[in-house]
């Protein structure tokens, strides 16, 4: 939802399936290069590392080379911190993205039993509310 | 030279990020609310040798971890049980279920020694693949500081829905006042570490550095100034290692 949120905000059209698919273009500048760090990071095999972290160089620079390796090192704290509290989805955001979970294959992963499935009202509310997803999410950031 | 000096780095790093990563392996080094510096240097020991250890190789291949028995390597000064679930956490967290951390409470693990134990173990996890990803050396860890754990169990903690009890976001007050983003609502992966509020904080500090500030977090487009990244690209990366380490959440 954050990177579908992020590409509105900044009037771009964001292909989500590019986050689970190898072959779909993201449609966000130097997507490819990114993706292909991001694994190779995951994968934490040296050699693909390293290929794809020349190329984000050359495509972006070297600082966008330690900014990259930082979002994903982060994130490798983040999916465990998730994973090993068992930490359920909040409940907007489960609403909001159940028929993006389906479309992406993320409802067949295993931490998925720590989220109670959403039902049918409240998915056709979600699905309804997509166009109100920003505003949403503003005021979800907002108040307290 | 200090800690995360950088010197020989072939791309230079950011300064914020190497106070951060100081910041922390500093406080790796410290007694924490339920383990001695000892524990939780050993902790980070397991964390490293985890990614080489042959049972969990052959587990990660298995249809199910629980099919493959065996000890890890090495076993250390820690107990079993908590060797086991640091490197279950290091590299299978995917497949962690509620079973699984109900048998590491059996064992004799509490819930709030597990939850300091997963703000170390990830910690260094993230700590670790950014120097892998910059083919940078890891730091060698710190010496640990003498001490006994705090031993502090926030009174304000109740069970929610997750599996380890948590600090709701309305009812972080008084030493835990500053633990969640004042003007945001608080996100579940927030208060996942609340039971021992200082992981928390260490959270906030390397997400600052690494991605966002809890504070900007739920705000798309926000980033912090002088990123050579924009919000988006974060968070296709993000996105993207969530997706290929199949983490739901």
């Amino acid at each position: 939802m954050l990177l579908r949120a992020s590409g509105e905000t900044r009037g771009d059209t964001v292909d989500l399936q590019a986050v689970t698919d190898d072959e779909a273009r993201s449609g966000v500048a130097h997507g490819e290069a990114l993706t292909r760090f991001a694994d190779a990071i995951v994968d934490a095999d040296p050699d693909p590392i390293r290929a794809a972290r020349e190329r984000v160089a050359r495509e972006m620079g070297e600082h966008a080379v330690v900014d990259a390796a930082a979002v994903a090192a982060n994130f490798q704290r983040m999916v465990r911190i998730a994973d090993a509290t068992g930490i359920p989805l909040d409940k907007p955001v489960a609403i909001f993205s159940a028929d993006l979970r389906e479309d992406l294959g993320i409802d067949r992963f295993g931490a998925a039993a720590n989220t109670p499935r959403v039902g049918p009202l409240l998915r056709l509310l979600g699905r309804l509310g997509q166009p109100l997803l920003r505003p949403i999410m503003r005021l979800y950031a907002r108040e307290g | 030279m200090p800690a995360f000096a950088y010197a020989d780095a072939a791309t230079p790093i950011r300064d914020d990020l190497a106070a951060a990563h100081r910041a922390y392996w500093d406080e790796l080094a410290r007694p924490g609310a339920w383990w001695s510096g000892v524990a939780r240097v050993a902790i980070a020991q397991q964390v490293r040798a985890a990614w080489s250890c042959s049972l969990c190789a052959a587990r990660k291949q298995a249809l199910s971890p629980a099919m493959v028995e065996g000890e890890h390597e090495p076993a250390g000064a820690l107990a079993a049980p908590v060797v086991d679930a640091i490197h279950r956490i290091t590299t299978d967290a995917s497949r962690l279920s509620k079973g699984w951390f109900d048998g590491v409470l059996a064992a004799g693990l509490d819930d709030a020694s597990y939850v300091e134990m997963v703000g170390v173990v990830t910690s260094v996890v993230s700590i670790d693949a950014f120097h892998d990803a910059l083919a940078l050396p890891r730091e060698p860890l710190p010496e640990p500081v003498p001490g006994a754990p705090s031993r502090l169990r926030p009174s304000t903690a109740v069970q929610g829905p997750a599996w380890v009890p948590w600090i709701p976001g309305d009812r972080a007050a008084g030493a835990e006042a500053d633990l969640y983003p004042a003007a945001s609502r608080t996100a579940h992966v927030y208060m996942a570490l609340s039971l021992v509020p200082d992981a928390v904080r260490a959270m906030g500090r390397l997400s600052q550095a690494h991605y966002v500030g809890l504070a900007l977090v739920a705000s798309p487009g926000a980033c912090e100034p002088g990123r050579a990244l924009d919000r988006t690209q974060m968070e296709l990366i993000a996105g993207r290692v969530s997706a290929r380490n199949e983490c739901f959440y």
